[in-house]
């Protein structure tokens, strides 16, 4: 029977789909799998590292790689390995909590503008704008200064930069989703603007958004680098890849694996989000895919 | 025909006001439902006929749309005059509506049982759990097997005919005194229109609430709808009991439309007969009688505002010919 065969069929939703879908493409497959990988080691790198990472061996400083360091030493005897790993922390909490912010700010705004009057939209978009036409990193740098170094500060400081992106999106989104027949089929069963927008038009615009978090990541990954490079990010001794690039190239020629250690961790964890924001850009919308 | 009215619709008008200029969709049109009656709304593609419907729940996207005057009196209220939440509480609730579309008139995030459990949830209160079985029951009512496990579906897993009977679960959620449904099986394959249609005029019946039925299928008027509505140009062009519209239709538009209705017992031969000319354009509507420009009889009408006139008891016809009873047909 017709009926029978199709109950056993497991249900699947949307999301389910898009995972199916996103285990076939191998780059955001190993994407996702290198973070994993990256973020596994840096929770567990306290239990199985034999170093500290502030742990000085002033015997074996500037050492290049070997059995004990499998990364060598930094000027002051630090474990590089160990101390990368720390920082991989440092960068996956920065990439991750920034976008919460993101979120928390982008996503209200957002939806409000798309659904205020066209005035009240206006001014918000506006708003918007002068935001995205400022330099991001003078901004973060700005915003530093006002509220202070703590890696909190720093994940709110990206955050309310970043934001606009995801505002713009929403607004964008909700729009285009408002026209949809179902909108006018829940107007038709007495829901109010506001329970549309929250139940039907936010879920149905995650997609997008969930993608532009992802590509998101590395760019606040590559911003706290950035800013610890020039030393205005996390504070010593918590290890940041920007902060041991900085440190690395004092030294450059003598050792020029303190620099190539933490540049390529950088881009090997930017790459793997891009990949898996990729990856994740085509699952949930497999028109786009060509 | 003195049974009490649920909707009096009085002379609306509803406009949209375009870049190209003022789209006269509904023209002034006035109808009536009765307790447990089932009307018939008829014609072709942009008439208004959507638009009138629409209307009554204040459902015209504004801008462009606006409902310039009239009145929609639905239980001794005027529900233009009502206010935006007083009019939440009565869609859904009171009037419910069923769309032309099922494939996207269901939100692809959301869960069938989540969404038929909205409608009780707003006004009814219930809480989540109550709302799901109650969800259940409704489901099992409009025909959906299993419908304990299909209520954890998403819409993309049902076929057209499956949603249908999923919006007309939602509409009947909260026992509503009036449903529109605007063309409830255009989308759907001829087998399962017939299914789609006795579904609701036995749900109706059994909670006796009253229909609008639109379609511009004059097959499926005769069966369900007591009384018929034609509409032709965001007017209403001849109105009376199904049967006699049927017999004797006054106005040559519902001529053409009964005429144009194909029937699998005349030969291949015989052309399948069809209105000529396009529908109107109702930014530039021409003078006096919308139909004449197409109309075969009309060379002779004198251009003047055509008005409903009753021609048989209960029948109504805006056509100068149909006046004096003479019919040329």
């Amino acid at each position: 029977m017709a009926i029978a065969a199709e109950s056993i069929r497991p249900h699947r939703s949307l999301w389910t789909d898009a995972i199916i879908r996103l285990r076939r493409n191998r780059f955001a497959v190993a994407g996702a799998v290198i973070v994993f990988l990256i973020t596994i080691s840096a929770f567990l790198v306290s239990i199985f590292s034999p170093y500290g990472y502030d742990q000085q061996d002033l015997d074996a400083i500037l050492q290049g790689p070997s059995k004990a360091h499998p990364f060598g030493t930094d000027v002051l005897g630090c474990d590089v390995l160990t101390r990368l790993l720390y920082g991989a922390r440092t960068s996956l909490a920065v990439g991750i909590f920034a976008q919460f912010i993101v979120l928390v700010i982008g996503i209200p705004i957002g939806a409000f503008s798309a659904s205020a009057s066209s005035r009240v939209d206006n001014l918000i978009m506006r708003f918007v704008d002068v935001i995205y036409a400022f330099p991001d990193i003078l901004f973060i740098i700005l915003i530093r200064s006002v509220l202070g170094g703590s890696i909190y500060m720093m994940f709110l400081a990206i955050g309310l930069v970043a934001w606009v992106n995801v505002a713009r999106l929403i607004r964008g989104q909700v729009l285009f989703q408002k026209q949809r027949d179902f909108v006018i089929a829940a107007r038709a069963i007495g829901a109010s603007e506001n329970y549309i927008t929250v139940k039907h038009l936010i879920p149905n615009s995650l997609g997008p958004v969930i993608v532009a978090v992802t590509f998101n990541i590395p760019r606040a990954i590559f911003a706290e680098a950035a800013l610890s490079y020039i030393g205005i990010g996390v504070k010593p001794p918590t290890p940041s890849w920007g902060t041991m690039i900085r440190d690395g190239y004092d030294v450059i020629f003598a050792a020029s694996h303190l620099v190539l250690f933490p540049a390529v961790a950088i881009a090997v964890l930017m790459l793997s989000f891009t990949f898996l924001g990729d990856g994740l850009r085509d699952a949930l919308d497999p028109r786009l895919r060509r | 025909m003195t049974v009490e009215s649920i909707l009096d619709v009085d002379n609306l008008t509803t406009h949209f006001f375009t870049q190209d200029g003022l789209v006269k969709a509904v023209n002034g049109v006035s109808y009536r439902v009765a307790k447990g009656e089932t009307i018939a709304m008829v014609g072709e593609s942009g008439c208004g006929k959507t638009v009138s419907a629409l209307s009554i729940l204040r459902l015209v996207q504004e801008p462009p749309g606006k409902i310039v005057s009239g009145r929609v009196t639905f239980e001794d209220v005027d529900l233009l005059k009502v206010s935006n939440s007083e009019m939440r509480r009565v869609r859904g609730a009171k009037i419910a509506m069923v769309f032309q579309e099922p494939m996207t008139s269901l939100n692809p995030v959301l869960t069938i049982g989540r969404q038929v459990s909205e409608t009780l949830e707003l006004h009814q209160h219930m809480g989540r759990q109550a709302a799901l079985r109650e969800t259940i029951k409704l489901l099992g009512m409009v025909g959906i097997p299993q419908a304990e496990r299909r209520v954890k579906d998403y819409p993309h897993h049902f076929s057209g005919g499956m949603r249908q009977r999923v919006m007309i679960a939602m509409a009947i959620a909260c026992h509503p005194r009036l449903l529109i449904a605007d063309e409830p099986t255009t989308a759907l394959d001829a087998t399962i229109q017939a299914q789609i249609l006795e579904l609701i005029k036995n749900l109706t019946r059994e909670l006796g609430t009253s229909v609008i039925l639109i379609t511009h299928n004059l097959g499926i008027v005769a069966r369900y709808a007591q009384r018929v509505y034609v509409m032709y140009a965001g007017d209403i062009v001849e109105h009376g009991p199904a049967q006699m519209v049927y017999d004797k239709p006054r106005h040559p538009y519902t001529l053409g439309l009964l005429a144009s209705v194909p029937r699998l017992d005349e030969t291949r031969k015989t052309r399948l007969l069809s209105i000529q000319g396009q529908p109107p354009d109702l930014i530039y509507p021409p003078p006096g009688c919308a139909f004449k420009p197409r109309c075969s009889y009309g060379t002779q009408c004198r251009d003047e505002e055509p008005e409903l006139v009753e021609v048989a008891p209960g029948h109504y016809c805006s056509c100068q010919l149909s006046r004096n009873g003479k019919l040329p047909w």
